[in-house]
């Protein structure tokens, strides 16, 4: 454990010293705080749903743009640059060299999400006079996603390039944001053959579904009411642990296969 | 325990491409024994195959064909790890750390616990050179500080094995003999060193045995001296009279007179002190006697280019 978290600890590191993700948290930090002043451009929306939506909008492009740079290039970096290895001729384990990359991105992530989270915290309380609680809720699930996300380009990351990949996750990604509205969709339409719905199912089952994570709409709204938000939040986050897992899995059988 | 810190049987290591069927064999039937406690020169020209061996000894790529050993150990077991080390040619450590955080970082990656951690890492800073700069980044280290840093990086375990891929290419001669000197202490101290270099005039001054790679062959292995031996002893004499030339052609040295002074090159010195006794006989005057040991950059060329199999 001691190596896994040696290794988690120096991605940390070097990630939060990153300039290009400094650069999109400083941007995402800056849109969230100036949110309140396009209160009059709101049109009748309301301050709350400009704020929060706004500020979710950031909170979840900076996570997923901030988990892609991180993951998709960290296995071949490491590879390119012959860091690797250093710490593969120590006494480490491939999987916890897998593993503690996976947890230096997720506790990079974390971080950046405490710093938006807090930062749009203060953004809504100055602008609404309220404070909120189920913004918390929200700013994990995104960090669920983040963090499912950041999981799944590590996968790709232990066998294609870094340019790969980035096509890869950004793909699943949007598949996985997608694919649940439409098979709904699809399934609802009795014109739609079981050709063209059996293939949508499976790629739904296969996927990570990113849009259960998604859950700003009722925080924004509060006339859209989750029957049981504790319940659906604990589900959703079990789905993401377990499907994370499942991709830290694969991850580690590839890479204790792959030569350098 | 095994006298071996080394050793392969029959290592074969094949690299196909994913649509290619034509594969490359880098390493052939590779035999290789590096006894404990000597320090073994592993040579070879670029593309020969000893980073591909170095990394089969490591567990980064797997072996095709055959088998590798390390410690008596089956190569890449990570508890064998323990008692290994190595030095990636041109190290690269993660450059925001200081030198002192990048050897924290690879002591934790064993698990050295504190206060021992960083009393071990104080101690490895002073024994480089580099305690002073112990709180600077390592981008700001010049390629001397890396390399030393990367030394240290490999002794924080005390390993009983420490394979070193050119650990003094692209120093200054300070830096280069600094090296030098460490790399002749850890023998001392009973260390066993394997080395991929192509500075042979420090494999042949530090190494006891070396081995001789090309194109993925072994082409040359054995002991420095017993590999170098077949050198010369140059003898030039002045004012030597002709009838004293046949008898010193008689020893079966190479004679030639230039500029009216005779050259004889002599094969061993026991011949030598004859031609001199000879050159003194007949009145002519000795100017010079040199040895001229073959060097192992001659071995080299040699075996490379004239295709001498082991």
């Amino acid at each position: 454990m001691n190596a896994t978290l040696a290794i988690a600890g120096a991605t940390f590191g070097e990630a939060v010293r990153k300039r290009i993700l400094l650069v999109i948290l400083l941007v995402a930090l800056l849109i969230i705080l100036i949110s309140p002043a396009f209160e009059p451009f709101a049109g009748g929306r309301g301050a709350r749903t400009l704020i929060l939506g706004f500020g979710f909008g950031v909170v979840q492009l900076a996570g997923t743009f901030i988990a892609i740079i991180l993951c998709t290039a960290m296995i071949p970096l490491e590879i390119e640059r012959r860091t690797i290895y250093t710490i593969l001729s120590k006494p480490v384990q491939r999987y916890q060299f897998v593993l503690g990359k996976f947890l230096g991105a997720v506790g990079t992530l974390g971080f950046v999400y405490l710093m938006m989270g807090l930062v749009l915290l203060i953004a809504s309380r100055l602008a609404l006079g309220e404070f909120d609680p189920k913004i918390i809720g929200g700013l994990v699930m995104f960090f669920f996603q983040s963090s499912l996300l950041a999981a799944v380009a590590l996968f790709f990351s232990t066998f294609v390039s870094p340019l790969v990949n980035y096509f890869l996750s950004g793909g699943v990604f949007l598949l996985g944001n997608l694919l649940s509205s439409f098979l709904e969709s699809i399934q609802r339409n009795p014109e739609v053959t079981p050709l063209t719905r059996i293939p949508v199912q499976l790629l739904t089952i296969i996927l990570p579904n990113f849009a259960s994570f998604n859950v700003q709409n009722p925080i924004i709204n509060p006339e859209q009411v989750l029957t049981d938000p504790t319940a659906y939040t604990v589900q959703t986050i079990a789905y993401g642990v377990v499907y994370i897992a499942l991709l830290l899995i694969a991850s580690m059988l590839i890479f204790n296969q792959r030569e350098m | 325990m095994s006298d071996l810190a080394i050793r392969t049987v029959n290592l074969t290591k094949r690299y196909s491409g994913l649509w290619s069927k034509q594969a490359v064999e880098a390493v052939k039937n590779l035999n290789l024994e590096v006894y404990r406690g000597e320090i073994f020169g592993f040579l070879g020209p670029n593309g020969a195959g000893k980073t591909t061996t170095i990394k089969v000894l490591l567990g980064i790529i797997y072996p095709t064909e055959g088998e590798a050993y390390v410690l008596g150990q089956p190569a890449g077991d990570p508890k064998n790890h323990y008692k290994i080390s190595y030095l990636p040619e041109n190290p690269y450590f993660y450059d925001y750390m200081t030198g002192r955080e990048i050897l924290t970082f690879y002591a934790k990656l064993f698990g050295i616990p504190e206060p021992e951690r960083s009393k071990r890492v104080n101690e490895l800073l002073d024994r480089v050179g580099l305690l002073r700069a112990a709180d600077q980044t390592l981008r700001t280290y010049s390629k001397g500080m890396l390399q030393r840093i990367g030394l240290a990086q490999c002794l924080i375990n005390d390993p009983e094995l420490l394979i070193l891929d050119e650990p003094t290419a692209g120093l200054d001669p300070i830096a280069h003999i600094d090296i030098r000197d460490t790399i002749l202490e850890l023998r001392n101290q009973g260390k066993t060193l394997f080395i991929s270099s192509h500075q042979l005039s420090d494999v042949e001054r530090v190494c006891d045995r070396v081995a001789i790679l090309n194109k993925g062959v072994m082409v040359q292995l054995g002991r420095i001296e017993e590999l170098l031996a077949g050198g010369h002893v140059e003898v030039i004499a002045d004012k030597v009279p002709d009838n004293a030339l046949e008898p010193i052609r008689q020893l079966g040295g190479k004679v030639s007179l230039h500029d009216g002074r005779l050259i004889v090159e002599q094969p061993d010195n026991g011949s030598v002190d004859r031609v001199i006794d000879i050159v003194r006989a007949a009145g002519g005057h000795i100017v010079s006697v040199k040895p001229y040991r073959r060097s192992l950059e001659d071995l080299f060329v040699e075996t490379i280019q004239g295709g001498t199999s082991a």
